[in-house]
C-alpha cells in the first residue's frame, strides 16, 4: 500500500497548481482574480501543515508525528526528519514568496496571474519532493521539475528585456549543468550497479577508489555547485537575479538553494561518505565554500543594485553554509538547517522590502532607498535588521547561526575555512552597512511615505522579530533542527 | 531643577532598596539582569511613549542603573572573592552554551563605570533635538550591550553583548556625528568587528581544544595550569589580542578611534571613550591572561613595545592637533596605552593599576568629552585657532575643565593618579626574565608619557580657556554651563574625586580578583 503521507505536501501543491489553472477559466478576463491568490496561499499553508505533521511540530492530536518516517514507492521516497525540514523550509518561502509576488503584481499587472502562481507551486512541488528522494533518478526528476519551472518564472516578464535576458541564461546554463549532474549520474550507476543511494555508499565502501569515481564525483559537484550558485558556478547568479521578477529571485535565494543543499546532503553523505573519495570531495567542496565566501562578498561590494547584491550576498551565503556541511556530523547538520531557516526569514524579509519599495519609487538602486527612516521605518528597520542578519552579526539570528557553522567547521579543523568566513563576514558588512546607510542616514529627495499593508506589515515584524529572537535564543530552533539532523547522523 | 533630582534620586533609592544579599534568601528579580534588562527596557519604552518622555524614561533608567550598580557595589563580598551573585540559565546544551552572569572584585568596578557614564550621558543628552527618539533608543541598546558584555561569564555572550553594542555606535555616529561622521562610523565598526572576526574563532578554537566543551571563563580560566598547550597558546593569544587589542585602540588597531570620537555625538563618545574601549583590557585580563599564560609571556616584549607606542605616540599627535575634540580623542588613546602597559608588568599592583587606570580613564574621559560636547553646542566651533579666552564667558566649565585635565594627567588627588602610580610602581617591581628588567629601563620612557600629556593638556586649557577672549561675539552669545549641563560632569568628577581621595576600597575591590589571578598564572619568575 502506498503512504500517502509520504508526500502529502507535494500533492497539495500540485493540486493546488492545477485548481488554481482550472478556476481561472471561470473568472472574468480582465478582472482582479483575487480568488486563485487564495486558493494557491492556503494549498501552501496545507502543504505547510501536513509536512508539519510529518515532523511532529504540528503537534495537534489528529495528526500524531509518525514513529517511522513515511515512505512510499518501494523506498525511493522517504519523508525522514531532514527531508521535513528542509520541506518547511522550503514552503515556509514559498508561502512568502507567494505575499511577495502579490505586491509584485499589483505594480506590475500581469495578463497570466494564474500561470504564475502555478508554475511556482510546481516548482514548490519539486524542490519538496527533492528533498525526500532516496535514488538518483527521482531526485534528478524533483530537480528538473523545480528548475524547469524557474527557467520559465525568471523570464516571466514577457515585456522586460532583463527578464527575457535572465531566463535565457538560466536556461541555457542550468540545462547544461544540468546534463552535466545526469553525466556524473550515470557514471555512478554504472560504477555501482544501483541507483538507491544508500545501496550506492554500501557498493561504493567495497571496491577500491577508481579514477572513474573522482571523475562522477565532480561531475556531481559541479552539477550541484551551479544550483546553489557556489563559486566558480555561479556566474549565472547575478544577471537572474537583477533580471528575473522579485518574488522569483527570492525564491531561488531561498527555496531552491535550499533543495539544493538537500541534494548535497543526500548524495553526499548518504551515497558518497566512503574512505576512498571522500576526502576528494570534501577537498573539493571546501575549495568550492572559500571561493564562494571570498568572490561573493568581494563583487557585491560594488554594486549599485540591490538586488543584484543580494545576489552576491547569497553566492556568499552559500559559501558559509558549506562550512557546515563540510562537517557532516549532527552538529554541522544542525548548524546547515538552523542557517537556513533564519536566513529563510532573513532574505526574504529584505525581498519583501524591496518589491515594496519598488512598487512605489519604480526603482531596486541603493541610492533610491534613501531616507527610508522617513518614508517608511518599518522598511528601514526590516532592512537593518535582516541585512545585519546575513552579515552575521549579533544579537541578530544570523549571529548565532554562524557561531554554529563555524563551530562545526572548526570542530573538524577546518580552522582556516571558519577564519576567512569571519573575516569575509566583516567585508560583506561594509556594503550590507552601505544600504543601511541609506535607510537610515542619508535624507531623501522624495519624503513621501510609501505605503505597506497590513500583512506586509504583519509579515515584515515578523521576520524582524524571529532575526532577533532566534539570535538572543536559538534555543528551540536549534532543538528542533538537531532531531531533524539525527535522522540522518 | 526640583523634578530632574526628584526623577535621579527616587529610582536610584527604589533600585538601590529593592535589592539584597543573596545571604538573605534569593531576590525578587535577577539584579545582574536587571542591570542589563533595564536600558533594554527603556529603550523599548522609548520606542512606544511620546517624544516628550524621551528624556525623562532615559533619565529615570539611567538612575535605576545607577542605584542597581552601587547595590552591586555594596553587595560583593570582597572576604570571599572569586565570581558572586551568578546567574545561570542552560542556553543551548549541546554547544555547552549557558547564559551565565557573574561578577568579580573586577567587574564590579566596570558595572559601576557602566552605570556611571550612562548616567551622564543621558544627562549630557538632554538637549538633543534631532531624531530624538532614535537617539535614545540606541544610546540605550549601546548601553545594554556594554553592560551585558561586562557581566558575561560565557564567551557566546560575551561576545554578544559585545557586538551588539558596537551597532548603535555606528547609527549613532553616522546620524548623530559632525565632520566626516558616515567615514567614520564606518571605520569604526569594521575595525571593530574586523577585530572581533577573529576573537570569535579563537573562542571557538578554545572551546573544542579545551576538551571539556565549554565557553564558561571561569573554567576556561582554571585550565590555565595544565590545559592549553604552550603551542596552541602562542598561537592564538595573538590573535585574541588582535581581537581585544583593536577595542582597546592599540597601536597600530587605534585609527579608528580618533576618527570615531571626533565624529561621534556627546554621549555616545563618552560611552566609548569611558566603557566600550575599557573592555579591551579588561578582556585580556579576563580571557587572554588566565586561559593563555605561556602565550602571553611569550608575546610580552611586543606588547610591551607597543603600550609603549600608543602612550608616548597618541600624546605626540594629541600635541599637535588642531581640533578641540581629537586632542581628547588621542589623550584617551594615550591612556589605554598605559592600561596595556599596567597588563604587561603582571605585577599584582601593575595590574591593579591597570584596573583602577581603566575605571579611572571611564570617568575622565567621560568627563572630558562632556565638557567638549558641551563647549561645542556652545561655541559652534572646536577648531583650537578659533578659541580662546573662553573662561571669560563660561567660568564654571573652565573651571571644570582644569579639574578634567589635571585628572588626565594625573594629579595626586584624583583619580588618575591612584592607577598611573600603581601601573609604575608594578613596572618597577616587575622583573624581565630573571635578570634583565625590560619595565625598569623602559619606565622613564613610560614617564615621559605622564609629561607629555601634562604639556598637551595645559596647552589646551591656555588656549582654549585662558588669554583674551579671541572671538568678542562670544561675549554675548556664549553662556555659562545649565544646571543640567553641569550636572553630569559634576557628578563624574566627585566620582574621580572619590577614588583619587580614597582609593581602597576600590584598589580592594580589584586586588579581589587581581591577586588570585596574578598567583595562578605565576607573574615572571
Amino acid at each position: 500500500m502506498i503512504q500517502y503521507g509520504a508526500f502529502l505536501p507535494e500533492l497539495f501543491l500540485v493540486i493546488t497548481a492545477i485548481l488554481v489553472l482550472i478556476v481561472e477559466l471561470f473568472q472574468a478576463p480582465g478582472s482582479e482574480r483575487k480568488i486563485i491568490r487564495w486558493i494557491a496561499a492556503l494549498g501552501t499553508l496545507g502543504a505547510l501543515w501536513s509536512a508539519s505533521c510529518m515532523g511532529g511540530v504540528c503537534g495537534l492530536s489528529c495528526c500524531p508525528a509518525p514513529v517511522e518516517p513515511l515512505q512510499a514507492f518501494a523506498g525511493f521516497i522517504k519523508a525522514d526528519g531532514i527531508a521535513v525540514f528542509f520541506k518547511e523550509i522550503i514552503l515556509l518561502a514559498t508561502l512568502l514568496t507567494l505575499l511577495i509576488s502579490f505586491r509584485y503584481f499589483k505594480a506590475r499587472p500581469t495578463p497570466y496571474p494564474s500561470e504564475f502562481l502555478a508554475l511556482l507551486l510546481f516548482s514548490a512541488a519539486g524542490a519538496s519532493a527533492l528533498t525526500s528522494a532516496q535514488e538518483i533518478v527521482t531526485l534528478y526528476i524533483a530537480l528538473e521539475t523545480l528548475t524547469i519551472s524557474s527557467y520559465l518564472l525568471a523570464s516571466f516578464m514577457k515585456k522586460d528585456r532583463g527578464s527575457n535576458e535572465a531566463g535565457m541564461k538560466y536556461l541555457l546554463l542550468g540545462a547544461f549543468s544540468s546534463a552535466v549532474l545526469l553525466f556524473g549520474f550515470s557514471y555512478l550507476y554504472g560504477l555501482t550497479g544501483t541507483t538507491v543511494i544508500s545501496e550506492m555508499g554500501k557498493a561504493l565502501a567495497a571496491q577500491p577508489s577508481s579514477p572513474l569515481l573522482v571523475f562522477a564525483v565532480i561531475l556531481v559537484i559541479a552539477g550541484l555547485a551551479f544550483k546553489i550558485s557556489l563559486a566558480p558556478f555561479h556566474m549565472w547568479t547575478p544577471d537572474v537575479y537583477e533580471g528575473a521578477p522579485t518574488p522569483v529571485t527570492a525564491f531561488l535565494s531561498v527555496a531552491s538553494k535550499t533543495a539544493g543543499f538537500a541534494a548535497f546532503v543526500r548524495i553526499f553523505w548518504v551515497g558518497l561518505a566512503v574512505p576512498t573519495v571522500q576526502p576528494v570531495w570534501l577537498g573539493l567542496f571546501s575549495v568550492l565554500a572559500a571561493m564562494s565566501i571570498i568572490l561573493g562578498n568581494l563583487e557585491a561590494i560594488p554594486q549599485s543594485n540591490l538586488k543584484r547584491l543580494m545576489a552576491y550576498s547569497s553566492i556568499a551565503q552559500a559559501g558559509y553554509i558549506s562550512t557546515g556541511f563540510l562537517a557532516g556530523d549532527r552538529l554541522g547538520m544542525t548548524a546547515v538547517l538552523f542557517y537556513l531557516f533564519v536566513y529563510l526569514f532573513a532574505n526574504l524579509g529584505v525581498f519583501l522590502a524591496i518589491v515594496i519599495v519598488s512598487a512605489r519609487t519604480g526603482s531596486e538602486q541603493i541610492e533610491d532607498y534613501a531616507g527610508m527612516w522617513k518614508r517608511s521605518p518599518l522598511i528601514g528597520i526590516t532592512l537593518l535588521v535582516c541585512l545585519l542578519s546575513l552579515a552575521g552579526v549579533p544579537p541578530f539570528a544570523g549571529f548565532s547561526g554562524k557561531w554554529y557553522l563555524f563551530s562545526a567547521a572548526i570542530s573538524h579543523g577546518y580552522t582556516w575555512l571558519a577564519l576567512l568566513g569571519m573575516v569575509f563576514s566583516v567585508v560583506s558588512l561594509y556594503y550590507y552597512l552601505q544600504v543601511s546607510r541609506q535607510c537610515l542616514i542619508s535624507d531623501a529627495k522624495d519624503p513621501s511615505s510609501i505605503e505597506v499593508s497590513l500583512l506586509e506589515k504583519i509579515v515584515l515584524v515578523c521576520c524582524i522579530a524571529l532575526t532577533v529572537t532566534f539570535g538572543f535564543w536559538p534555543t528551540p530552533l536549534i532543538k528542533a533542527a538537531e532531531t531533524a539532523a539525527s535522522s540522518l547522523f | 531643577m526640583v523634578p530632574v533630582l526628584a526623577t535621579i534620586l527616587v529610582p536610584f533609592a527604589a533600585a538601590f532598596g529593592l535589592f539584597h544579599s543573596p545571604a538573605q534568601g534569593p531576590n525578587l528579580l535577577p539584579i545582574l539582569t536587571c542591570f542589563i534588562v533595564v536600558p533594554v527596557l527603556a529603550a523599548v519604552l522609548i520606542m512606544a511613549a511620546p517624544e516628550r518622555y524621551t528624556r525623562w524614561i532615559s533619565l529615570v533608567a539611567a538612575s535605576l542603573e545607577l542605584g542597581i550598580a552601587f547595590k552591586v557595589f555594596c553587595l560583593y563580598d570582597k572576604a570571599a572573592a572569586g565570581f558572586q551573585l551568578t546567574e545561570e540559565v542552560p542556553w543551548l546544551g549541546n554547544l555547552g552554551i549557558n547564559y551565565l552572569l557573574g561578577v568579580d572584585g573586577m567587574s564590579v568596578l566596570m558595572v559601576v563605570l557602566v552605570a556611571c557614564v550612562y548616567f551622564a550621558g543621558s544627562l549630557i543628552s538632554w538637549n538633543v533635538t534631532m531624531r530624538k527618539k532614535e537617539y535614545y533608543v540606541l544610546f540605550s541598546l549601546l548601553v545594554g550591550g556594554v553592560a551585558g558584555a561586562y557581566e558575561s561569564l560565557d564567551l557566546f555572550f560575551f561576545f554578544l553583548f559585545y557586538e551588539t553594542a558596537v551597532l548603535p555606535m555606528y547609527l549613532l555616529v553616522g546620524i548623530w556625528g559632525s565632520g566626516r561622521k558616515e567615514y567614520a562610523a564606518m571605520k569604526l565598526t569594521l575595525m571593530l568587528l574586523a577585530g572581533s572576526a577573529f576573537m570569535l574563532v579563537g573562542f571557538i578554537a578554545m572551546y573544542f581544544t579545551s576538551g571539556v566543551h565549554t565557553f564558561d571563563i571561569r573554567v576556561l580560566g582554571d585550565l590555565a595550569k595544565t590545559g592549553f598547550d604552550p603551542g596552541f597558546q602562542k598561537l592564538w593569544f595573538p590573535l585574541l589580542f588582535l581581537g581585544f587589542g583593536t577595542i582597546s585602540a592599540v597601536f597600530p588597531f587605534h585609527t579608528w578611534s580618533p576618527d570615531g570620537y571626533g565624529s561621534a555625538p556627546t554621549a555616545a563618545s563618552m560611552l566609548h571613550a569611558g566603557v566600550l574601549k575599557s573592555l579591551g583590557g579588561y578582556s585580556i585580563i579576563r580571557v587572554a591572561l588566565p586561559a593563555f599564560p605561556i602565550g602571553a609571556k611569550y608575546w610580552l616584549p611586543l606588547l610591551v613595545i607597543l603600550a609603549l607606542i600608543n602612550m608616548l605616540y597618541a600624546a605626540l599627535v594629541a600635541l599637535k592637533q588642531k581640533d578641540f575634540k581629537y586632542v581628547i580623542a588621542y589623550s584617551s588613546v594615550s591612556h589605554c596605552g598605559a592600561i596595556l602597559f599596567g597588563i604587561c608588568t603582571l605585577q599584582v599592583a601593575g595590574l591593579n593599576g591597570a584596573v583602577i587606570q581603566t575605571l579611572s580613564h571611564g570617568i575622565v574621559a567621560a568627563m572630558t568629552f562632556a565638557l567638549v560636547g558641551t563647549v561645542y553646542g556652545k561655541a559652534h566651533t572646536r577648531e583650537l585657532s578659533k578659541l580662546g579666552g573662553l573662561s571669560a564667558c563660561m567660568p564654571v566649565l573652565g573651571g571644570l575643565f582644569v579639574c578634567a585635565a589635571m585628572a588626565n594627567v594625573g594629579l595626586p588627588g584624583l583619580s588618575g593618579f591612584v592607577g598611573e602610580f600603581l601601573i609604575f610602581l608594578g613596572a618597577y617591581k616587575s622583573g624581565f626574565h630573571g635578570g634583565f628588567t625590560i619595565f625598569q629601563v623602559l619606565f622613564p620612557i613610560a614617564i615621559l608619557a605622564i609629561v607629555l600629556t601634562a604639556i598637551y593638556y595645559l596647552r589646551l586649557v591656555q588656549i582654549v580657556f585662558y588669554g583674551p577672549l579671541k572671538d568678542p561675539h562670544f561675549k554675548e552669545e556664549v553662556k555659562d554651563g545649565s544646571f543640567i549641563e553641569i550636572l553630569p560632569i559634576a557628578f563624574l568628577l566627585v566620582v574621580s574625586l572619590a577614588v583619587g581621595l580614597y582609593p581602597k576600597p576600590f584598589v580592594d575591590m580589584s586586588n579581589t580578583a587581581i591577586a588570585p589571578l596574578v598567583e595562578r598564572i605565576g607573574g615572571f619568575k
